[in-house]
Parts: structure tokens; C-alpha cells; sequence
């Protein structure tokens, strides 16, 4: 389980344009369960998401994962957590502009000194998975927004990660596209993947998917924080 | 171990999918840093090279050579005077030289004349430097004319070509008898051009010099330590010469490093965000930018160092030799013995290679050290 207690998130803090994004939240997100974050803009949805998936550090207060306190360790820790733990699909995809689809979804995984060839079978077929085995060397300017959509989906995947997080998802997707990505999200849930989903599109928070809704507003759990 | 080799190698894998994504800037800088190594490279090469030469001419040369002068200006000297110098304490041998200039009007080039101490050209032969040789095309057994200081020409039979270690010593060079030399040159027979000097123990080197000057005033005793040494401030590190051409380059070094240490661009922190946010550590990222460094200026100083060597030793410094070679324009052209000293091309590698390394960690440090949630927003 992902424990977050009491956390606030100054930005600024002590310049004149000091910015509260979350003002002394507790959260509980199960493991293997599909967490859905609902909100309108502005309402700290994504700096969760960060605070969660160890990019920063709270101003106040504490994560656990799995009974594990995570927010006082030292930054190669949590680096070493989120590379091994966390998958992320960020709004804008995030890609790398100029080398291939399985470049991008390889090197994730360059630090940890995967021998090259397992890490490229692997990669491959995490591309195949997402029916993108033919366009594994084109570049990624060369993809349609879909196809961009699901590379970026097999890079978060490439480390095997326990927890998936995604930040407003569909945002830059249509209808179609945007089912195609919970499609591929049910698939996950299925295999035990935890999922945790930043969104403010009724498609996101109002599918099946979702086992349970948080909903923010103004850096405040106003609704299914804690507990079952 | 294979963890740590196989990390090594998929970062430089990335860095230079990375280096040939920018292929615009960052052609750019390997031009600018190619030039800036070929031109520190050039000079380096060049300079030890001619004081390569200096030292291969200088090896054999007489340890005091005197001149005579009249009013300051130097002449001929009466060969009687050896005889009262050869008795100076510490003196071994004194012998009176006969060499001088000649100007060929049809080439446009300056020979030296020689008579040699020892093994010289029988009456009517000559020995000829490698560069006359070539411009005239004349090889052994070959007949040649000059033109003597009557205006009339003197035939010689060539006995040899001089060939030696140090071309800057014989490319120019013509050797023959002491007639012949007298006659081409009208020098009277009890005139010598200057005298040279044996001398055991280079402490008694000023004594002695010393000592001829008193004896004769109008005499200039030249030590050969003094000529070294004109060799050393002309090319040495030191040298004005070198100063300034070494300012202007390292200053364009200098403010082409400051471009690269404060202009990380927008996309760059971004993809460095990016990394970071997936999982790279800051570590990982300073050694993508150790190893994007590393090949630009590893790349960069190669090239430098085999153009700057291909500059001064097969084209002879064609961009250089007019200023560095100045007053001393020598006809015909000759080509400087290759030489490179390791210490040299270490010491231009740490002054080029490891400070732009440098400056392009830490840029990346600073930008790696933010928060990767950045890209989130």
C-alpha cells in the first residue's frame, strides 16, 4: 500500500510568488487496485502524482510504500525507487525527439547495465505487445499521436514496474484513442499492475476501471481519500 | 564488473545517438575546436621543430666563433690574428672559416657557400644541397654554373648531393675548395670570413672571449650558448611571438567554452528532465555529458593534431612560415624533420580537452540536480 500522510507542497516557499499546491493530505492507494485522481485543473492532482512516484520531496509529512518511509531517504534511493517501482506516462508523452520508438523505450533501462541484447528483446517485445513491432525503428516525430501514445506506454513498462502512474493521459487523445488507452490499462490491472491515474476526463474517472475515485480541489482530498 | 561496462556502454550509446541529433551545433563546435587545436598544434609543432633544427645545427657547432667588425659592422677577418688567439690558455684549436651568401638572380634564391673543414671538393667540384638540386634539377656528375662576384660564371662538376638529418642544415648549402671559394668570391688569401674557437672547459667560455676582446677590440667573440639561447626567446614558449598567438587562441577558447558553459538549451533541459524523471540519477546524467564531452574534444583534438601535423611538416606551415619565419624568408624552401614530444601534445590535451570537458558537466550538473517532476509540468 502507498501511505501519504499529512503532506503539503510549498513552491516558493519564503519568495513573494510562494505557492501552496497541497495542503496536509492523507491518501491511502491499495496495491493491484486501479486509483483514479479526479479534479479540476489546479487542484494538485499532478503534484501528488510527483510526491507519490518519488520525483520530490513533501514540505511536510511522510509517504510510505509498503510500510516503507520513503520521503526522508537520499536522492539515489529514490531514484532507484522509481526506476525500479514506477512506470510513468506523462501528459505530453515525453518522448525523445529524434531517435527511434525502441530507443525510447530501451533507455529507461541504460542505467541498471541490462546486458543489450536481453534489454532490446525485451523492449521489442513490449513494442509487439502494443502492436508496434514494425514501427520499432521509425523515429519518434514519425508516429501518429497513437502510436506516440502506446511507445510511451511501453517505455513506463520497460522495468517492469509494480505501480503505473499517469498524468492526465488522455488529454491530447480523441474518443477513440482515449478507450484504446483504458483498454490497454485494463489489460494491466489484469496482470496485477497497481495504477494510479491523474484526470479530470469523465472517460478516465467514470470507467470500469476505476476501483475507487479521489477527488481533489484546491491542494484537499474533498472526497474517498483514506480508507476503503 | 559486466554491470558496470555494459551501464558504461549504453550511456555512450545514448550520447552519441544524442551528439548526431544535433548534428548543426554540434558540427559547429568540433569546427570551432578543430581550428582552435590546429592552430595551438601548428605553432607548438613548429617552433619545437625549427629549435629541433637549431639544436641539430648548433650539435656540432664550434663552441666561440669571432667576427671582426668596423664601426659595428662586420667583415672579413685577417686570418694572422688565429695565431695570437690560439695561444689564449684554454684555447684548443682555432680555425679560420671561409663561407658567405649568394644570391641566384634566375631563381630567386639564397645559397650559403662553404669551404669544409674537412673532406673538401677537389678545385672545380662542388657538393649541393638537396633543395638546390631539386630547383635546378642537377644531380651528381652534373655541370653548373654561378655567377661569381665579377659577373662572370664559374662551371663546377657536382661531386655530391648533401643529404642530412636537419634539412634547415644543407638544403641551401654548396660546399667547395678554398680556391674556388676565393675566386667566386674575390676574398683576399690572408682573409678568412670569421674565426672558430676549440675550447675544452665551457667555464673558461667568457674568459677567454674576454680576453680576445682585449686583445683585439674590434672583434666580436660569439659564444655558442649565446645563439642557443637567441633560438629559445625567438621560438620558445616564452617568446612574445608565442604569447600572443597563444592568447588569441586560448582566449577564443575561453569564450567559446563559456558559450558551451552557460548555454544549455531549453530542449537539452528538458530531455535531461525527462531522463531523470524515468530514472536516470544525476550521476548517470554527468557521465552522459562526461562521455559527450570527451568525444567532442577527443575528436576535435585529434583532428587538430593530425591537421596542424600535415600543416607543418608536409605543407611546411604554408599559413605560418611568412610571419613566424619573418626576416629569415630561406630560399630554397625546405621541409622541417617531422618530430613530435609526448609532453607537448599532453600538455595542449590538458589545456583544450580536459577544460571543455568541464565546462559541458557543469551546465548539466546544475540542470540535473533540479527536481525531475519538473517535466510534469
Amino acid at each position: 500500500m502507498i501511505s501519504a500522510r499529512d503532506i503539503s507542497k510549498v513552491f516558493n516557499a519564503g519568495r513573494p510568488n510562494e505557492f501552496t499546491a497541497l495542503h496536509g493530505l492523507s491518501l491511502d492507494v491499495q496495491m493491484h487496485e486501479t486509483t483514479i485522481l479526479k479534479g479540476p485543473s489546479g487542484s494538485g492532482k499532478t503534484t501528488l502524482l510527483g510526491l507519490i512516484g518519488c520525483m520530490a520531496r513533501p514540505s511536510t509529512g511522510r509517504i510510505f510504500l509498503n510500510e516503507r518511509e520513503i520521503t526522508s531517504l537520499p536522492e539515489r534511493f529514490l531514484t532507484e525507487i522509481r526506476r525500479s517501482t514506477f512506470g510513468f506516462i506523462f501528459q505530453q508523452f515525453n518522448l525523445i525527439k529524434g531517435i527511434s520508438a525502441l530507443e525510447n523505450v530501451m533507455f529507461p533501462a541504460y542505467p541498471t547495465g541490462e546486458k543489450f541484447s536481453t534489454l532490446r528483446k525485451r523492449a521489442l517485445e513490449t513494442l509487439e505487445m502494443f502492436d508496434l513491432g514494425k514501427r520499432a525503428e521509425a523515429r519518434i516525430e514519425w508516429l501518429s499521436g497513437g502510436e506516440a501514445q502506446r511507445v510511451a506506454i511501453a517505455r513506463a513498462l520497460i522495468n517492469k514496474p509494480m505501480i503505473i502512474i499517469a498524468d492526465e493521459p488522455t488529454a491530447h487523445l480523441d474518443t477513440k484513442l482515449s478507450h484504446e488507452f483504458m483498454g490497454i490499462m485494463s489489460d494491466l490491472k489484469a496482470r496485477g499492475t497497481t495504477i494510479i491515474l491523474a484526470s479530470h476526463d469523465p472517460i478516465v474517472y467514470d470507467s470500469d476501471l476505476a476501483d475507487r475515485v479521489v477527488e481533489m480541489r484546491d491542494g484537499h482530498v474533498v472526497d474517498g481519500g483514506t480508507g476503503p | 564488473m559486466a554491470i558496470v561496462i555494459e551501464r558504461h556502454r549504453h550511456i555512450i550509446d545514448y550520447t552519441l545517438s544524442s551528439l548526431l541529433r544535433r548534428k548543426g551545433k554540434n558540427g559547429a563546435l568540433l569546427l570551432v575546436y578543430t581550428m582552435i587545436v590546429f592552430i595551438l598544434a601548428s605553432v607548438l609543432f613548429f617552433t619545437h621543430a625549427l629549435k629541433r633544427e637549431a639544436a641539430l645545427v648548433l650539435k656540432d657547432a664550434p663552441e666561440i666563433i669571432v667576427q671582426h667588425t668596423l664601426t659595428g659592422r662586420y667583415q672579413t677577418i685577417p686570418v694572422a690574428w688565429g695565431d695570437r688567439i690560439g695561444k689564449i690558455n684554454g684555447v684548443i684549436a682555432v680555425r679560420p672559416r671561409l663561407w658567405g651568401y649568394h644570391y641566384d638572380t634566375l631563381l630567386l634564391a639564397n645559397y650559403t657557400l662553404m669551404v669544409p673543414a674537412e673532406n673538401p671538393p677537389e678545385p672545380g667540384s662542388i657538393d649541393l644541397g638537396s633543395g638546390i638540386s631539386r630547383t635546378h634539377g642537377a644531380n651528381s656528375g652534373d655541370m653548373i654554373a654561378f655567377v661569381g662576384h665579377d659577373g662572370v660564371p664559374r662551371m663546377f662538376t657536382i661531386r655530391n648531393i648533401l643529404d642530412s638529418e636537419s634539412q634547415l642544415l644543407t638544403s641551401d648549402l654548396i660546399l667547395l675548395s678554398e680556391k674556388d671559394y676565393r675566386d667566386f668570391s674575390g676574398i683576399a688569401p690572408d682573409q678568412a670570413t670569421d674565426l672558430t674557437l676549440r675550447v675544452r672547459n665551457p667555464r673558461e667560455y667568457a674568459t677567454i672571449a674576454e680576453k680576445i676582446t682585449r686583445m683585439y677590440p674590434d672583434t666580436r667573440p660569439i659564444m655558442r650558448s649565446e645563439i642557443q639561447r637567441t633560438y629559445d626567446a625567438v621560438f620558445g614558449w616564452r617568446s612574445g611571438l608565442m604569447i600572443v598567438i597563444f592568447s588569441a587562441a586560448a582566449l577564443a577558447f575561453v569564450i567559446f567554452a563559456w558559450d558551451k558553459a552557460t548555454g544549455l538549451s531549453a530542449e537539452e533541459r528538458k530531455e535531461i528532465g525527462i531522463l531523470k524523471a524515468i530514472g536516470w540519477e544525476t550521476s548517470d546524467i554527468l557521465l552522459m555529458k562526461f562521455w559527450e564531452g570527451t568525444a567532442i574534444s577527443l575528436t576535435a583534438f585529434l583532428l587538430g593534431i593530425i591537421f596542424a601535423y600535415a600543416h607543418v611538416f608536409f605543407t611546411s606551415s604554408a599559413l605560418f612560415a611568412p610571419v613566424l619565419k619573418g626576416w629569415s624568408t630561406l630560399y630554397p624552401t625546405f621541409r622541417l624533420t617531422p618530430f613530435i614530444e609526448f609532453g607537448q601534445v599532453a600538455t595542449l590535451f590538458f589545456l583544450t580537452g580536459v577544460p571543455y570537458t568541464i565546462t559541458t558537466i557543469v551546465p548539466s550538473w546544475r540542470a540535473a540536480t533540479i527536481d525531475p517532476d519538473s517535466v510534469m509540468r
